[in-house]
């Protein structure tokens, strides 16, 4: 439905990503990178898994837990990948808080980690929403919409656009729970942001009823706040104990 | 708090991915937007020399023919910039200034234009073509300037490089597709080995360049931080003190950048703080410690000394003569504080404090207090603007000073004409509104100024 509308549904996705890069993450070169390469890295894990299910696909069944079974090994994969760029954001903490000494500057704050796994999270959710919804927008700009009989009261865009902005959240944010977790050998947060992506991810399958996107993405941006809040708690408590530390 | 490495590191990076992805970027929504209908008579230009390719030959004619195209292409553009490298090295420099200047006009101009003549047609802007003519000469113009004068801001010349790049870019997306996909791995290779092979046309040219020590005559993109990373900066040439305000808590010390270390840096970049030190029996320099700014360690350092003993503490600023004497080469002439002690310092008692500095050859430390107020010493803190003046001419006038024992009458005439426009200014300043810290400002000055005359003997 025209330039606007396009462009309205993209924003609807990507607006508060691109708040968030223009008032935390551009200022900072080393978050801009982060942002980046984490998005390579989500877009490379899903090329792997639709390589491993391209044999199955396209499934031709109406039944429910084929997708289901296609969500589960998606999120085990990419939260396998989590644990990994756990690592390697291990690894290039060492090297640059050995860089911070060379040139005789302080090491890495507690805030600039958790910039970091917010940057890590943000390209996370940036590529979900570029895939998921903004691939799919290009009809949306010309002079007609498209509603899909199984959710016929709004746009298909438009559904899409909300349910990529719920996503966004959970991704950027449960990458801050998440690396936090293995920072500090927290097992529920560690278990967290698998458990919320899997449930997230199962969500969707409400929608595949009819009239289920009324009940379905309600309760997704229940996921998407209860992670928000759950965040906001853990970096208030660890923010408070740095600050009565030092 | 000092800033974490987070903020400086992959700076250079970002620098020249940001410019290159906008291009992309633009580019991309340029040609989607636009996208002419490619059935319009192909055109011949420099990268289809050889081969016209058209859509119903056969695979192999096409890939031979992309292949020919490509390379007459690289071969022409080698030609041209080892012509390039030619004139540069035979000192032809102002033609290939103006050559760049003329090229980038025609660019922008020509192939600018009729980007936009094509965006006009394509969305049905009403403009007329007179408007329309002004407006791309004055873009055209503007560009120009931006590329050559150096007196542009650095963000327009970037803009300007980059709307060149997706011009550029733009015009190549005319050409066949199987030529286009040649001929960027073919470019791809020639920039490699141009810039990099011992050999190469380019390499030789910014050596060339970096050994004359000149910029390169040629359209570059400079990734140098558009806006100045310093609070309060506002670099002239002589690096002046920024005087700030500051609060009563903080005695800040503001920058002093002196004008003999900083003469060649306009920027406030390396701010040096006088570090306090209350010595001035010594008779060997003592060096200044250069502090950063906002270091507050200072300023505890300041306060504990401000309420150790009323008569001690006093900030004097300590020059390092060495560099002084170092540069100038002689050491005749010096501020003897002894005898004629600031009528301030004598106020606040510190003859005792106070050694003869003998006439032998170097500068004893200058003892300026830093605005106390006259009965207390309580730190002023909004006088740091009068004396950060004062200090300004503090050091114009030790300059002189130097100057005048070889230049002899026009140091003197020089302090004298110094003395009378400071005179004019802080009288001003000093009349009855001013503020009564540059008031004392500008009494220190006159109290200097006082001093210098007296020991020139103008």
């Amino acid at each position: 439905m025209t330039v606007a509308a396009g462009i309205g549904y993209a924003l609807l996705a990507l607006g508060p990503s691109l708040s968030l890069f223009i008032a935390v993450i551009s200022k900072k070169p080393f978050l801009i990178l982060t942002v980046l390469s984490s998005t390579l890295v989500w877009l490379m894990s899903l090329i792997a898994i639709s390589a491993v299910w391209r044999a199955f696909l396209p499934l031709k069944t109406t039944a429910w837990w084929p997708y289901g079974i296609l969500i589960l090994s998606s999120v085990v994969f990419q939260e396998g990948l989590r644990i990994l760029f756990w690592r390697v954001y291990k690894r290039l903490e060492d090297v640059l808080d050995a860089f911070a000494d060379r040139v005789s500057k302080p090491r890495l704050f507690l805030t600039d980690k958790m910039q970091i796994a917010l940057a890590g999270g943000l390209g996370h959710g940036v590529a979900h929403a570029v895939f998921f919804c903004l691939s799919l927008l290009t009809p949306a700009f010309g002079p007609a919409t498209y509603y899909v009989e199984k959710c016929s009261q709004i746009p298909f865009f438009l559904v899409s656009a909300v349910i990529a902005l719920g996503f966004v959240t959970i991704h950027t944010f449960t990458m801050v729970i998440a690396f936090n977790g293995y920072a500090e050998k927290n097992i529920v947060d560690q278990l967290f942001a698998p458990i919320v992506h899997l449930v997230a991810g199962m969500l969707t399958l409400i929608n595949l009823a009819s009239g289920g996107c009324i009940v379905g993405i309600p309760l997704l941006y229940f996921m998407a706040a209860l992670t928000l809040m759950h965040c906001g708690k853990m970096v208030q408590r660890r923010l408070t104990q740095n600050q009565s530390r030092q | 708090m000092e800033g974490s490495i987070l903020e400086s590191i992959g700076l250079e990076i970002i620098g020249v991915m940001s410019p290159v992805s906008i291009c992309m970027l633009l580019v991309v929504l340029l040609v989607y937007s636009l996208s002419a209908p490619s059935s319009s008579a192909p055109i011949r230009t420099a990268a289809n020399l050889v081969y016209l390719e058209s859509p119903s030959d056969s695979a192999t004619q096409k890939l031979e023919g992309a292949l020919l195209n490509a390379l007459v292409f690289v071969v022409f553009i080698a030609l041209v910039t080892f012509l390039l490298v030619l004139l540069y090295y035979y000192n032809f420099t102002n033609f290939l200034k103006n050559y760049t200047r003329f090229s980038a006009f025609f660019v922008l101009g020509t192939m600018g234009g009729s980007i936009f003549l094509s965006l006009i047609q394509h969305f049905s802007i009403p403009i007329d073509s007179i408007t329309c003519f002004v407006l791309l000469l004055n873009f055209t113009v503007v560009g120009v300037l931006s590329v050559f004068s150096g007196a542009v801001p650095i963000f327009l010349r970037q803009a300007y490089m980059v709307a060149l790049g997706i011009i550029v870019a733009a015009w190549f997306t005319k050409l066949p597709e199987w030529t286009t996909w040649v001929l960027l791995v073919a470019l791809a290779v020639y920039d490699l080995v141009a810039v990099l092979a011992p050999g190469g046309p380019l390499k030789i040219l910014v050596e060339l360049a970096s050994s004359r020590d000149e910029e390169l005559p040629a359209l570059v993109y400079e990734a140098r931080p558009t806006v100045s990373r310093n609070v309060g900066s506002g670099g002239s040439s002589l690096g002046l003190l920024v005087g700030g305000v500051s609060d009563s808590n903080s005695v800040e010390l503001q920058d002093l950048s002196r004008n003999n270390q900083n003469r060649n840096q306009g920027s406030v970049e390396n701010r040096e703080c006088a570090a306090i030190e209350i010595e001035n029996s010594r008779h060997h320099e003592v060096a200044i410690g250069s502090e950063e700014v906002e270091t507050s360690p200072l300023v505890p350092n300041v306060q504990a000394r401000l309420s150790s003993s009323s008569g001690s503490s006093e900030f004097s600023v300590v020059d390092t003569a060495s560099d002084r004497n170092r540069q100038y080469g002689h050491v005749q002439s010096e501020i003897v504080v002894d005898e004629e002690r600031f009528p301030l310092v004598e106020r606040l008692g510190l003859d005792n404090e106070r050694e003869p500095a003998g006439r032998d050859g170097f500068e004893t430390s200058e003892s300026t207090s830093r605005g106390f107020d006259r009965g207390n010493l309580r730190p002023v803190g909004a006088g740091d603007v009068g004396c950060g003046w004062y200090r300004l001419f503090f050091e114009i006038s030790k300059l002189i000073q130097h100057y005048n024992s070889n230049g002899g009458c026009c140091g003197q005439l020089l302090l004298k004409y110094l003395n009378m426009l400071c005179g004019n200014i802080f009288s001003q300043l000093a009349g009855p509104q001013a503020h009564s810290d540059i008031k004392m400002g500008f009494n220190l000055w006159s109290d200097h100024c006082r001093i210098i005359v007296k020991h020139i003997g103008v």
